[in-house]
């Protein structure tokens, strides 16, 4: 049962009929009455929020930042309903609409729109339809709900997708209709044209030259159908906030910058997210599926408060890569995990494979340290110089052992890993 | 598509009945306990009152000699037959003469006043009348022959005082002011007692107050202690002065009222479907660590390790932007960065590798210092 003002509106009338008219119990009596009466009866005669049948229609997924549109289908089989219904969302989900205003006559079937801009990734279900009819009167009415299942799952934004042309340019460039001089592992053997003065004298292919009679170089291009492993680490280092995200969603918008990028160079990619599981894994989808799936299965990643374990990231990768090919770490560079959890265990990865590890530096950093006008920032800014000190010896380290070190910030990581990648590319080194 | 949720009748019952049941049982013990401790009456000169003021102690007196004391605050127990029995009426309390001569006509044997008011008096003890003076509170003979105040000796008195008519017999006083008084008013004997204090638990026990209340008081078996309340019985009889404070409609209004408090309530109170709960990923800031070690340093005053980390930090980028080598001796590095900025060599070794400031100001400038040598580094 619900009441309106209307009601409120009865009952203070009473307390004025009371004081003027029947000062006693019996008026006080009679005002309750009345007012009991007029509202059951109006309650009873209110529509049935109960019996109303609900269908729903719209989008199931939407990339973060932009808008979903899901509709509500409501028919009414039974007394005319009037008042208003509310598509209960949880607060991420952004709905923009306040309740609805319903009229709906017997036997008819009206289409809500609800608007939904969700803040935050992930999965959003739809909580329950709420209803409040009233009665003819006015005075007060029913109140029921039903729970109408839908989903609308908000998807990472990749904001880089801004820097994929400039990349893609990039990539044509370096890829078949431009050869390369230099043999290495990640190149094969492409063609032979004839010697131009200035090409490097070690790509003459002397036997080809002796048929020939001129000059004749090989040339080689960056093998295609490399692999491409992509590791997010969804573990504590990745729940940082820096700017207005936490390291994680950076992280992610790399890896699709990424693995655009790879799919388009013709190179198979694969996805692992990991902390102390397995959150997600989309293992060589074939190339027009790389992106939508990738951001299907980052859609409902969230950081966890634990410790990666990062024997289950080699171990996991070390599984699913056969052949030589780039591993990609993105993760945070924090000298205690990393020198004591990642490190002992990476050596079977370096032995097979090119590592990468890409961690998302804080720009507050840099600020901090820059800032000195009183003692409160100096000893700020020492603090950060001992911090990125500390970064430093730690991507030295890394470096020594053979990884490939990326450390920027949250605007630069994506197109820094995009052209690390094609700078490998480019030397052969996949 | 859709599943209806909703609660029958039964199905709310089930959902309420265990914190109904609670709060039914919450409430009852709540009403138990506070039936259980509370006494019959409150406040100054009750006998249920264990404060300073309170008289507990001269109720448990009387009982020790053998007086049944019912204490009441309800006039109908103060005007019942009291034939062969005695009544105090306290000091507190506004009774109206139409009450005071219900209890003139109630055939009390013994009545004693607590220091009565002029309507008490004119009514229940006609003669004795208010002198207006004040006693300050000291010991005092009896000074008259009333035997109960003869054999207590002297009183510690204070209060109000009266004058007695002729034949009664006025104690404790100067011979026209006087604090207790007995006389006969036909076959009955009136006490007034002008001094309350005396007989309270504080004083019950100085001088012989305790024999003289035992004397005035515990002259009958059963003893009704009366402490009239603000209320009267006679409304409507054309009193003025025994008019009720509140106007009876009043009540009415205010239950309309409080009707339509809990309309408005239930009308405010009712969401159009529950609050939707969610649960949040954990935010932190990736350099909250890096700050908390500021804090850290600051409170510690880490002058040392400060500036160890603004040196190694400021000597990094001396290195990269000078091309000098790694390892390289720290007196190759002076030299070198003072023949790039024509610094002086001596100061800038003890800028770069001196002691570890010993005050903050030093720390203040020793970071000033650095930011200038590298400034250009920073900004080529």
């Amino acid at each position: 049962m619900v009441l309106t003002g209307r009601a409120g509106v009865l009952a203070g009338a009473g307390v004025v009929f009371v004081a003027l008219v029947m000062p006693s119990w019996a008026g006080v009596g009679l005002v309750v009455a009345v007012v009991l009466v007029v509202c059951v009866v109006d309650m009873l005669l209110a529509g049935a929020p109960g019996r109303l049948q609900f269908s729903r229609d719209g989008d199931n997924a939407v990339r973060l930042g932009e808008q979903a549109v899901v509709q509500l289908l409501v028919t009414n089989p039974g007394r005319r309903v009037r008042g208003w219904l509310r598509d209960a969302w949880p607060p991420s989900a952004g709905v923009l609409d306040p309740p609805h205003k319903l009229d709906l006559p017997s036997a008819e079937r009206r289409r809500l729109v609800t608007h939904l801009v969700p803040t935050r990734r992930g999965d959003r279900h739809a909580v329950r339809v709420t209803v409040r009819a009233f009665g003819p009167l006015g005075f007060a009415g029913r109140q029921g709900s039903h729970e109408v299942p839908w989903t609308v799952r908000a998807l990472p934004p990749f904001k880089s997708r801004k820097h994929l042309p400039s990349r893609l340019a990039r990539l044509r460039e370096l890829d078949g209709r431009t050869a390369l001089l230099v043999r290495g592992q990640g190149t094969e053997f492409d063609s032979l044209r004839d010697y131009v003065p200035g090409d490097d004298v070690r790509s003459i292919d002397w036997r080809a030259t002796a048929r020939r009679g001129n000059v004749v170089l090989r040339t080689w291009r960056p093998e295609r159908d490399r692999q491409v492993a992509i590791v997010i680490d969804s573990g504590r280092l990745s729940a940082g906030r820096v700017g207005d995200a936490p390291r994680l969603d950076h992280a992610m918008d790399a890896a699709l910058l990424l693995a655009a990028l790879a799919t388009r160079a013709g190179d198979r990619v694969s996805l692992l997210a990991c902390d102390s599981a397995v959150r997600a894994d989309v293992r060589r989808p074939a190339p027009q599926d790389v992106l939508p799936s990738f951001v299907n299965a980052l859609a409902n990643v969230e950081a966890e408060l634990v410790q990666t374990d990062f024997r289950i990231v080699v171990s996991q990768v070390l599984e699913r890569l056969g052949q030589r090919s780039l591993v990609v770490l993105l993760t945070g560079l924090d000298p205690a995990v990393i020198e004591e959890s990642l490190l002992p265990v990476i050596g079977p990865l370096l032995r097979r494979h090119v590592v990468l590890l890409a961690s998302v530096a804080d720009p507050r950093l840099t600020e901090l340290e820059a800032t000195r006008t009183d003692l409160l920032d100096v000893y700020a800014a020492a603090s950060a110089a001992r911090t990125r000190l500390d970064r430093d010896r730690l991507t030295a380290t890394l470096t020594r052992a053979g990884v490939v070190v990326i450390d920027e910030n949250p605007d630069h990581i994506a197109p820094a890993l995009a052209d690390t990648y094609l700078s490998l590319k480019k030397a052969g080194r996949l | 598509m859709s599943t209806p949720l909703g609660r029958g009748a039964g199905d709310s019952w089930r959902a309420l009945r265990t914190p109904l049941l609670v709060t039914g049982l919450i409430v009852l013990a709540a009403i138990v306990i506070l039936i259980a401790t509370s006494a019959r009456t409150s406040g100054p000169f009750s006998p249920d009152s264990t404060a300073s003021d309170g008289a507990r102690a001269l109720a448990a007196l009387l009982k020790n000699h053998g007086v049944d004391v019912h204490s009441t605050e309800t006039l109908d127990d103060a005007v019942q037959p009291g034939d062969g029995k005695a009544l105090i009426i306290g000091p507190a309390g506004s009774l109206g003469r139409p009450d005071l001569e219900r209890i003139a006509n109630a055939r009390w044997s013994h009545l004693v006043l607590i220091r009565p008011g002029s309507r008490a008096l004119e009514v229940l003890a006609p003669g004795v009348q208010q002198t207006g003076d004040v006693l300050s509170s000291r010991s005092r003979e009896a000074g008259c022959d009333l035997p109960a105040a003869a054999r207590a000796g002297t009183v510690t008195v204070s209060g109000p005082t009266y004058s007695a008519p002729a034949g009664a017999s006025a104690c404790y006083g100067d011979g026209i002011n006087n604090t207790v008084i007995r006389l006969e008013v036909g076959d009955r004997i009136v006490d007034v007692v002008g001094t309350p204090t005396s007989f309270t638990n504080a004083q019950l026990a100085d001088d012989g107050n305790a024999a003289l209340a035992l004397n005035l008081i515990g002259t009958h078996q059963d003893l009704t202690w009366y402490l009239p309340q603000f209320e009267s019985t006679d409304t409507g009889t054309g009193d003025d002065s025994s008019a009720p404070l509140i106007p009876p409609d009043v009540r009415y209004i205010g239950w309309a009222l409080a009707f339509a408090v809990l309309v408005v309530a239930i009308w405010r109170g009712r969401r159009l479907g529950p609050v939707v709960a969610e649960r949040l990923p954990v935010i932190v800031h990736a350099a909250e660590t890096t700050e908390g070690r500021a804090r850290l340093y600051r409170r510690s005053r880490a002058r040392d390790r400060a500036a160890a980390a603004l040196r190694e930090s400021a000597l990094g980028q001396l290195h990269k932007a000078h091309g000098i080598p790694r390892r390289a001796d720290p007196s190759a590095v002076v030299a070198t960065v003072a023949a790039r900025t024509g610094r002086d060599p001596v100061m800038l070794y003890e800028l770069l590798y001196g002691l570890p400031p010993q005050t903050d100001a030093a720390l203040m400038s020793l970071s000033f210092e650095l930011d200038v040598l590298t400034q250009e580094v920073r900004h080529p």
